[in-house]
């Protein structure tokens, strides 16, 4: 595919899959319908339907979408390693323990909530950064990723101990919500979650020069007079903040930073500046794509998010860990 | 082989999302009938005659009676028994609950003996009981075991609705000595229950969503008592055709049953006025929540003729004196 032609495919098939989720659901509507209760006409229930629960929730989608898409492409890039992304890092893990314990100390809103994941999240790649170093891991980044999946571990053992004596309903809420779900989106919900996407998507389209450097290496990178610590750093904290964000509005949605930016890298696209837009297009496509399946697969229970993106991301994962052994 | 493609092809007529599975289930049940009816029947040699038509427990373990000997230091392990000792007059025997018995008011000052799903076995140990009440699901099978090794005598209960609750207080009077009192428990329950019927037999039946639980959207579905105390307060519940006892289901699903009422604890009803999603259902938009008290209505237990009184009396205000 040309580089043209993926940027024109990307956002038709973007769009098309948000037709799709806010016409398709339980509740069968025609297109006609449909239309008249974006206008916030006909049938009282069609329009709440639409303007209330398909609408938010194909946003937030996309959002979460493309949040991890841009934050996985930034993570790759500037780790240069294949394998990255939020959730196998254990970012995504540590995002969850700072969002439950904001939680648990009463901090719930949709604007508080995120900076509590950030926390986790910072702390959780700091870490995973700091055991693949003292393990030598520089050179295979297999070993990057192990760290990434204890501190997950961890990360969940964490979270059980915090719940182990909370009643069971509320286990079950915790389970619901580490498995990822879309599931009662609402507008301030999805006005934050764009805040946080476009302040932190934005600073990282800012450093895609810094990160375009960082992929080549660190060598490189000083010989072109960037300073690599410094700058990676950036780029770390501010990915782990564009997936905080994202575990705080839905949950832990796994492998999407994973996929996306090999697809967008499969269309030619090497230098990050258009790497992290397309990735941000794509995953927000794929993750509307997999929450449509998440709500209308089972009815009438709905499924876990993160549990359709896992089935399609571990082959995924699979196929790219064979290209390094 | 007939019979069983002839499954097949209905299951696929009426568009199960995974034809296999209705089929197998039934086929399993099939084949396994047989040794099943055997071991039952071998189980039978060795236990003693029956006399009434309760004598096993919901794990088929035999309840010794407790006429002659009757426990003195019970730990219940579930909210339903530890009610129902308490109204047949066994309370002061109690010496172990979970945290969630908050009723009567005299059960909560007996000591917390931990959860009662795979329960702490040195915690109930601890209270030194004669007798331990349990609720008999699958993850309690190595507790009654281990329990059973260590010389307390455990019944298994699986009390989801309301023929389990009438069960499961004969069993329990029984096994305490108190076969009278809890009979005429159960009676007075069943009698709460039929005037309730009664008073709301002739009107017309509100559909009901039953709001249980928010992320996810959890509702009661045919096997929950719940759903039969919504019948007998003359509500249809709109989750009737789902088995399960506690489902979870979609909001978009509860749009398209468009149900008259939705009931809610106190939490769960604010939670509901004041989210901008759940004006999607037809019933939160027009004020159409109730709010019901959780902690009487939660157990399928001796307060269920009370609760029966309490949800009539919100669906159909009037009709119940």
């Amino acid at each position: 595919m040309t580089r043209s032609g993926f940027w024109i495919v990307a956002a038709v098939i973007l769009v098309a899959l948000m037709v799709l989720g806010v016409s398709w659901g339980t509740v069968p509507l025609s297109l006609h319908a449909v239309v008249a209760a974006l206008a916030g006409h006909g049938d009282r229930n069609a329009v709440e339907i639409v303007r209330a629960l398909r609408l938010p929730r194909v946003a937030l989608a996309a959002l979460v979408g493309a949040g991890l898409g841009v934050s996985g492409a930034a993570l790759q890039g500037s780790l240069r390693n294949a394998l990255a992304e939020p959730y196998l890092l254990g970012v995504s893990g540590g995002a969850a323990v700072g969002a439950v314990i904001g939680v648990a100390l009463g901090f719930s809103s949709a604007v508080a909530l995120p900076l509590f994941a950030f926390a986790g999240a910072a702390a959780a790649i700091a870490t995973a950064i700091l055991i693949a170093r003292a393990a030598g891991g520089r050179a295979d980044p297999r070993v990057l990723l192990m760290a990434g999946v204890i501190i997950g571990a961890f990360a969940n053992a964490a979270i059980m101990v915090v719940l182990s004596g909370a009643p069971a309903n509320t286990m079950r809420s915790a389970l619901w919500w580490m498995m990822g779900s879309a599931a009662g989106a609402d507008w301030p919900q999805v006005a934050w979650l764009a805040g946080y996407t476009v302040l932190a998507g934005g600073a990282l389209l800012w450093f895609a020069r810094d990160i375009d450097i960082l992929a080549l290496g660190d060598e490189s990178a000083t010989a072109l007079g960037v300073n690599a610590e410094r700058a990676g750093r950036r780029v770390f904290l501010v990915s782990s903040l564009l997936a905080a964000a994202t575990v705080a509005a839905a949950g832990l949605v796994g492998f999407v930073g994973l996929v996306v930016p090999h697809l967008v890298r499969a269309a030619g696209i090497r230098r990050h500046r258009p790497l992290l837009l397309g990735a941000a297009l794509t995953g927000a496509a794929l993750v509307v794509l997999a929450d449509l399946v998440a709500r209308t697969a089972h009815p009438p229970a709905e499924l876990p998010l993160g549990a359709v993106t896992a089935l399609v991301g571990v082959p995924f994962f699979l196929v790219q860990l064979r290209r390094f052994s | 082989m007939a019979s069983s493609a002839f499954v097949w092809w209905r299951a696929l007529a009426h568009g199960h999302l995974l034809p296999g599975t209705v089929p197998i289930l039934r086929r399993v049940h099939a084949v396994h009938a047989v040794p099943v009816l055997a071991l039952l029947i071998a189980g039978c040699r060795d236990a003693p005659p029956r006399r009434g038509a309760v004598r096993v427990d919901d794990f088929g373990e035999p309840v010794r009676r407790g006429s002659a000997v009757s426990p003195s230091r019970i730990v219940s392990l579930m909210p339903a028994t530890t009610e129902l000792l308490f109204a047949i007059g066994a309370g002061p025997r109690v010496v172990g609950r979970t945290p969630w018995d908050l009723w009567s008011d005299s059960a909560r000052r007996i000591a917390d003996a931990g959860v009662g799903l795979r329960p702490n076995i040195e915690a109930v140990l601890a209270r030194k009981p004669d007798l331990v009440l349990l609720y008999a699901a699958g993850e309690n099978h190595a507790a009654a075991q281990a329990l059973h090794a260590a010389g307390v005598p455990v019944i298994a209960l699986r009390i989801d609705r309301l023929e389990d609750f009438r069960r499961a207080a004969r069993l329990i009077g029984m096994a305490t000595g108190d076969s009278a009192r809890a009979a005429t428990v159960v009676d007075s329950v069943d009698r709460t229950l039929a005037r309730v019927r009664s008073a709301t037999a002739g009107l017309p039946r509100p559909t009901v969503f039953w709001h249980v639980w928010d992320a996810p959207i959890i509702t009661i579905g045919r096997g929950s008592f719940l759903d039969q105390l919504l019948t007998i307060a003359g509500g249809r519940n709109v989750y009737e055709d789902l088995s399960q006892p506690s489902p979870q289901v979609s909001i978009e699903d509860i749009v398209r049953r468009d149900p008259d009422v939705i009931l809610a604890g106190p939490d769960g009803a604010a939670r509901i006025r004041a989210s901008t999603t759940w004006r999607a259902v037809r019933a939160a938009r027009t004020g159409h929540v109730l709010v019901v008290d959780t902690s009487l209505i939660g157990h399928p237990s001796v307060r269920m003729g009370e609760a029966a009184v309490v949800l009539a009396r919100l669906l159909h205000p009037g009709a119940m004196p």
